[in-house]
């Protein structure tokens, strides 16, 4: 006798349900293209090339007096940390009464091909320092690296001490030979001399790839299926679309800076071992003797904590902090645990010591 | 890699295109100076370029589409023992709600830790690489077709552009420093 499968209706209704979600969709929600993911007001108070320096209007009436520049990543761009009012990162902070600035590092062309870390270190982000110390009347600034980002910063702090009063590396690309991603798993097998020579500029699309083989499944299949799921909760919704369009513009970034980034970092691993140069001055993370407070993510599968954490025992500071998170990458930065947990934590250190 | 016999034949192949494109080229070249004249001459006078690349264009898509068969192999090798792994955990059709998001919570879990297993590992690693070191060749012998194309227009190639981005580069750096300097000096005068 055969044995009768009973197919539960709710199943069926789940079905239909879900398809008529996806059929009307577009009549619910915005296209990615038509949101703005500029939140917080600001100004853009320096440009050099196609770099720019973006300064938020204060919220409170008193405000610490040493200001806060935000080292951006590299890889998609700033607006990720003033992605949505209620989790941004930036006006968190200007409600804890700090003076921030935003380096922006713009989009490349192949004219910015020759653009190495010189030029992003001892030029753009030095010059928009000085801007801001000339600004704000103060011999020095607090400095925030995020991501790559960070790296950038790290090399700044190391080379340039003196214009730095406290320094936030927030998962800090650092230790490439620790690194347990998928991400340096690529860039280990990289013929970055090659890319370079050929095609000039990193191109945007080779982000894509790897992203897209991080998760593949939970973020290619899953992710969707749940959007539409809840296409009528509009919070959601607004915070899936602008995460998504986050996800979906990354800039190129200039050749010659990416084959030192990861000839450097993932291939030689000479950041850590004090050993990089950048136009031949040598990045010792001893002279970073600063206050730091290095901020890990511990499901953070872009760049690993065992890659980040080494910084903090790599610096010549004595006043030093490291914090590790039970979130991911983003959800460090742009997450409620971050507006709970991470901001609230930093602001208080960093309050301490402005 | 290619068999010792194969490699003979590619290389014979690979010198009897070159023999006859030179032989007509060379042949060719004094009623070519002769009848073709303007933009078009200097693409005549080039074709042996283009002959060129093309030969070298199929022995790296050869190694190409090696690397490109390997990648899609290591991909579906990988799906079937996920799959396997997934008919072994969850062998009943889900009946209902709670039952079919079980089984999709299973499949998701174990493909991506399955995959990102093959992406973290040595080999996908090396192939990848490689796949990516292929595409560029190919993509380099494009541009040097199109090099000889701009060529016979009057335009300029992509390394005489690059050259110009260099220079301009590096004048950039060179103004920085004499700004920088001018700067300092300025101040050592004011602190007097």
């Amino acid at each position: 006798m055969q044995s009768e499968s009973k197919v539960d209706p709710k199943i069926i209704e789940e079905i239909l349900k879900f398809g008529k979600n996806v059929i009307e969709a577009p009549k619910l929600v915005s296209a990615p293209d038509e949101i703005s993911l500029e939140v917080t007001p600001h100004e853009v108070v320096q440009q050099m090339d196609k770099t720019r320096l973006l300064h938020y209007k204060p919220i409170t009436e008193k405000q610490h007096k040493t200001p806060l520049l935000i080292s951006y990543a590299l890889i998609n761009r700033f607006h990720i940390l003033d992605i949505q009012p209620e989790k941004s990162w930036v006006r968190n902070l200007l409600q804890q009464g700090f003076d921030i600035y935003m380096l922006d590092w713009g989009t490349p062309t192949s004219m910015d091909k020759y653009l190495d870390f010189d030029d992003y270190v001892n030029g753009y982000l030095d010059a928009y320092v000085e801007y801001i110390k000339n600004e704000s009347s103060t011999e020095k600034i607090s400095l925030q690296g995020y991501c790559t980002g960070a790296t950038i910063a790290t090399t700044y702090a190391s080379l340039h001490p003196e214009s730095v009063k406290n320094y936030i590396a927030t998962a800090p690309v650092i230790d490439g030979w620790r690194d347990t991603t998928v991400i340096s798993n690529l860039a280990k097998h990289m013929d970055v001399d090659k890319m370079v020579e050929i095609i000039g500029n990193m191109p945007p699309e080779f982000m894509y790839y790897a992203f897209s083989v991080l998760k593949p499944f939970e973020q290619g299949i899953e992710k969707y299926v749940n959007f539409f799921k809840n296409i009528e909760n509009k919070k959601f919704v607004d915070s899936f679309l602008r995460v998504e369009k986050w996800l979906g513009d990354t800039p190129p970034i200039p050749g010659e800076l990416f084959k030192q980034w990861i000839k450097d970092i993932y291939q030689d691993n000479l950041l850590i071992q004090n050993k990089m140069y950048i136009e031949g001055q040598l990045v010792d993370l001893k002279k970073i003797d600063m206050p730091i407070f290095t901020q890990v993510a511990v499901g953070d599968h872009l760049v690993s904590p065992e890659c980040s954490m080494p910084l903090h025992y790599a610096v010549g500071s004595e006043d030093k902090t490291l914090r590790m998170y039970p979130t991911g990458h983003v959800g460090m930065i742009a997450s409620s645990l971050s507006q709970k947990k991470v901001l609230p934590e930093l602001g208080q250190w960093l309050a301490d010591r402005s | 890699m290619q068999s010792e016999s194969g490699k003979d034949i590619t290389d014979y192949y690979k010198h009897l295109s070159l023999f006859w494109t030179d032989i007509v080229h060379l042949m060719s070249s004094k009623p070519q100076a002769l009848t073709s004249i303007g933009p078009m001459r200097a693409f005549a006078a080039n074709s042996k370029k283009v002959s060129t690349e093309l030969i070298e264009i199929n022995e790296d898509l050869m190694e190409f589409n090696k690397h490109l068969t390997e990648y899609y192999k290591q991909l579906a090798d990988t799906w079937v023992d996920a799959q396997k792994k997934v008919n072994l955990k969850a062998p009943e059709i889900p009946q209902d709600i709670e039952q079919m998001e079980a089984v999709k919570r299973i499949w998701i879990d174990i493909f991506d830790n399955d995959f990102t297993e093959l992406f973290d590992s040595g080999k996908f690693g090396d192939n990848y690489g490689k796949l990516v070191s292929k595409e560029l060749e190919l993509t380099k012998h494009w541009n040097n077709i199109t090099n000889v194309v701009l060529q016979s227009v009057n335009l300029p190639s992509k390394e005489e552009i690059d050259e110009v981005y260099k220079e301009i580069h590096s004048l950039k750096k060179r103004v920085a420093k004499l700004e920088l300097e001018l700067k300092k000096k300025e101040m050592k005068k004011n602190a007097e």
